[in-house]
């Protein structure tokens, strides 16, 4: 694995601390601590419903909890301005928005500007380079819904990557995008790893989680394991956590092809 | 010259210099309402803007009798205008209360809070002992009364616009990506709670004092039609919220002339001639309006009619086709099949020479993999027996267009991977029969040859070794049984779940 001088800082990238989160009389998450530590690509698990999407929306500072805190680089989130970058579930987006591919991957860099400042050349300069990097260049000045289901996907991995925050949170990147896609994201989050940042992801496919993952975190209301997906994706902590549905786990557990774990 | 000039100005300003100030007037209600109304539209809150809009009458009425009653004034235009503001706030409050907490949704809410509140008002003006105190014209809050403006509703609604208007230049990215984004939003520290206050700020504003001026129903309409236009016309919120003033203020004036040349009510004219606009837009918008929806509809070809094509040259098994034969088999608008054989053409699935088709290799490859999609839906159909025989070859026909991997690869598997279908064709498998890809050996016919690369630990193919050739035989008893000759000739039976335990890559030349 890759030595990088940012990892040698030891405070956690994202640490949870009890954090409790209801909408109703049912907490959606409850009494999850975590640490995740830096330059890892941390996949977050569980059965709908689970919290998933809340622990980010959580770690993004969205959501104010009712117990417990969430403490990005040692301070705490709601003070933390711009180093998490935010992609969202495509099924959350608002496809009819009047806004270009450009703009999108433009508004990654409005974090380094003031709110009433405009953005400058070097901005859009940026916000190209990073639709360079995920290929739609070629889409600049489309409408964002006059895209295939993964292009729209990487537009907003550009505007993450324009953000160039240290951590990256990402719900459901994989969901409803082709095989090709799939590959190139992959590679995205792997180089943006390798570049010694924090990739997290909200994933929904425990069969692809062990190769992609160097730690998971399996979630089900409550925090049912964390560590290595060797650690992690066992037949126990996985009936567990999917009663009943497990035969395709069976297979799971037999061959995890984790890769060897520094940290 | 320069007298007529001066003479034609002087008539015009004494025929129709009354109509200057509501001019002026109602040019700022139209900016200022379809500027916010962008966002209002977009963040999916027009019926809010509605709800506050009627409610505040409750305030106008409050702050009215307010200032009558302790202080004799009549009509005091400040008092009137915070009692709206606080109504519309508090209509804004009472509707966000029920919908945090009961089980009503936001626009139920929305409709039941406002209605009850602007009935309240009317019921309670109507009183015989509070109508002596109060002469509130409900229609005229309705509709408006725009010709009868005074310079102190000019003057608010100045102040107004030179709030909202730079308000809304200078939050324009927070304004932006709140409506877009929340979460991202939050992430980079916008306040998302307080950007939206803000805004509701904004709207309760330009609600309020447009109302006093221009009625319920104009302002509403402002704030909502010209953005909805927009929206059919634009691609980027800058140029909508311009659009959304442009269309506005056209509308304003428009409505307003064509209502003064025939006597009619402004109000009412000017919102008429805007949803006029709305649904030419709705038609005619250059990339979302319907007839552009109908003119692309009508350009691209159906894939089914695609697949269609590619079936029947097919059959000619290698030979070209003329085009005539095709357009015989298809019975479609020739001039729509003519296209499919351009597009497919220019995918590279045909070759189209003086009239005659012929498939590529690609499209003999498309082609196979669906009259697989077909024959396996057809021997699924006939399994099931859930359709009467003389129907299956027309169901499987439409069924055969859902032939993406996964469906295909399922039915193959569930029907124990046939080699013919009900008829005795042959079910190709060309597509699956990739060299050198790791597949399972059920999907190998009579004759394949490979290598074995994984046994799952079924029991009886540990005869096979990893790295063993095999040759796969003729099926037997119906298909059920599946028969392996090994590198040492060997004949092994093995059945459907057996062949699916191992994994095996095919060898050339088989």
């Amino acid at each position: 694995m890759i030595a990088n001088a940012k990892n040698s800082d030891d405070v956690p990238a994202i640490k949870v601390q009890h954090l409790t989160v209801s909408y109703g009389p049912v907490p959606a998450l409850l009494d999850v601590s975590v640490e995740i530590p830096q330059g890892k690509l941390v996949g977050i698990i569980g059965p709908n419903g689970s919290g998933k999407s809340t622990l980010m929306k959580s770690m993004l500072g969205f959501i104010k909890p009712d117990v417990g805190t969430v403490d990005i680089f040692g301070t705490d989130v709601s003070q933390v301005k711009g180093r998490v970058a935010y992609v969202p579930q495509r099924g959350s987006v608002d496809w009819d928005f009047p806004i270009t591919v450009r703009e999108v991957a433009a508004m990654g860099r409005y974090s380094y500007r003031r709110w009433w400042q405009d953005l400058k050349k070097e901005d859009f300069r940026l916000a190209d380079e990073a639709l360079e990097k995920v290929r739609m260049s070629d889409f600049k000045d489309r409408q964002i819904g006059q895209l295939s289901g993964g292009q729209q996907q990487r537009v907003f991995m550009a505007r993450a990557l324009a953000q160039d925050a240290d951590i990256l949170l990402l719900d459901e990147p994989f969901a409803g995008v082709d095989a090709a896609t799939e590959r190139a994201i992959l590679d995205v989050l792997q180089e943006t790893k390798e570049a010694g940042k924090t990739v997290v992801v909200v994933h929904h496919d425990l069969g692809t989680a062990a190769e992609y993952f160097n730690l998971i975190i399996l979630l089900k209301q409550r925090l049912f394991g964390f560590g290595t997906p060797r650690q992690v994706l066992n037949q126990k902590l996985l009936s567990d956590v999917y009663e009943g549905n497990l035969k395709v786990f069976a297979e799971l557990a037999r061959h995890p092809s984790d890769e060897v774990d520094g940290g | 010259m320069a007298d007529s000039m001066a003479e034609f100005f002087t008539e015009l300003q004494l025929n129709y210099g009354y109509l200057i100030r509501p001019l002026i007037v109602g040019t700022l209600v139209s900016i200022v309402c379809s500027v916010v109304g962008c966002f209002i539209v977009l963040r999916r809150m027009a019926f809010l803007a509605d709800a506050i809009a009627h409610s505040m009458l409750a305030g106008v009425i409050g702050g009215y009798l307010l200032m009558k009653v302790f202080y004799q004034q009549d009509s005091n235009l400040t008092a009137m205008l915070i009692g709206a503001i606080l109504a519309g706030i508090l209509t804004v409050a009472m509707v966000g209360f029920v919908t945090k907490f009961s089980r009503v949704k936001q626009d139920t809410a929305i409709g039941i809070m406002y209605t009850g509140i602007f009935a309240f008002s009317a019921f309670f003006i109507s009183l015989g002992s509070v109508s002596k105190y109060i002469q509130i014209d409900i229609y005229h809050f309705i509709i408006g009364d725009i010709m009868a403006v005074d310079n102190s509703e000019l003057w608010l609604l100045a102040i107004v616009a030179s709030i909202v208007l730079p308000v809304v230049i200078l939050f324009y990215r927070p304004l932006q990506l709140t409506t877009f984004d929340p979460i991202m939003a939050a992430a980079i520290g916008v306040p998302v709670m307080a950007v939206e206050y803000l805004l509701t700020a904004c709207t309760s504003l330009v609600v309020v004092s447009g109302v006093q001026i221009a009625g319920v129903i104009l302002v509403v309409a402002l704030i909502i039609t010209p953005a909805a236009t927009a929206y059919l016309l634009t691609d980027r919120l800058d140029r909508m919220i311009i659009t959304s003033a442009i269309v506005g203020v056209l509308c304003f004036w428009l409505g307003f002339v064509v209502a003064v040349f025939l006597g009619t009510e402004p109000g009412a004219t000017i919102v008429v001639m805007m949803t006029g606009v709305f649904l030419g837009g709705l038609v005619f918008a250059p990339k979302y309006g319907l007839l552009a929806d109908w003119i692309r509809k009508s350009n691209t070809v159906p894939q089914e009619m695609m697949e269609d094509v590619l079936g029947c040259v097919l059959r000619a098994k290698g030979k070209s086709v003329p085009v005539t034969e095709v357009l015989k088999h298809i019975k479609k608008p020739a001039p729509r099949v003519r296209k499919s054989i351009t597009m497919l053409e220019r995918q590279g699935l045909l070759d189209v020479d003086n009239d005659k088709v012929l498939l590529t290799d690609d499209g003999r490859f498309q082609a196979k993999k669906l009259v697989r999609a077909h024959r396996l839906w057809e021997t699924y159909l006939d399994r099931t027996g859930a359709l009467p025989k003389e129907k299956i070859h027309d169901t499987a026909h439409l069924l055969e267009h859902i032939s993406d991997e996964k469906t295909v690869e399922y039915l193959d598997d569930k029907l124990g991977h046939p080699v013919t279908d009900p008829h005795g064709s042959i079910i190709p498998n060309d597509s699956e029969l990739v060299v050198g890809k790791d597949l399972l050996l059920s999907v190998l016919r009579d004759g394949n040859r490979a290598t074995v690369v994984k046994t799952n630990g079924v029991a009886a193919s540990s005869d096979l070794k990893v790295g063993e050739q095999i040759t796969m035989g003729p099926r037997t008893d119906g298909g059920q049984i599946w028969v392996v000759v090994t590198s040492a000739g060997e004949k092994l039976s093995l059945t459907h779940d057996e062949v699916d335990a191992v994994v095996v890559r095919l060898l050339e030349d088989t």
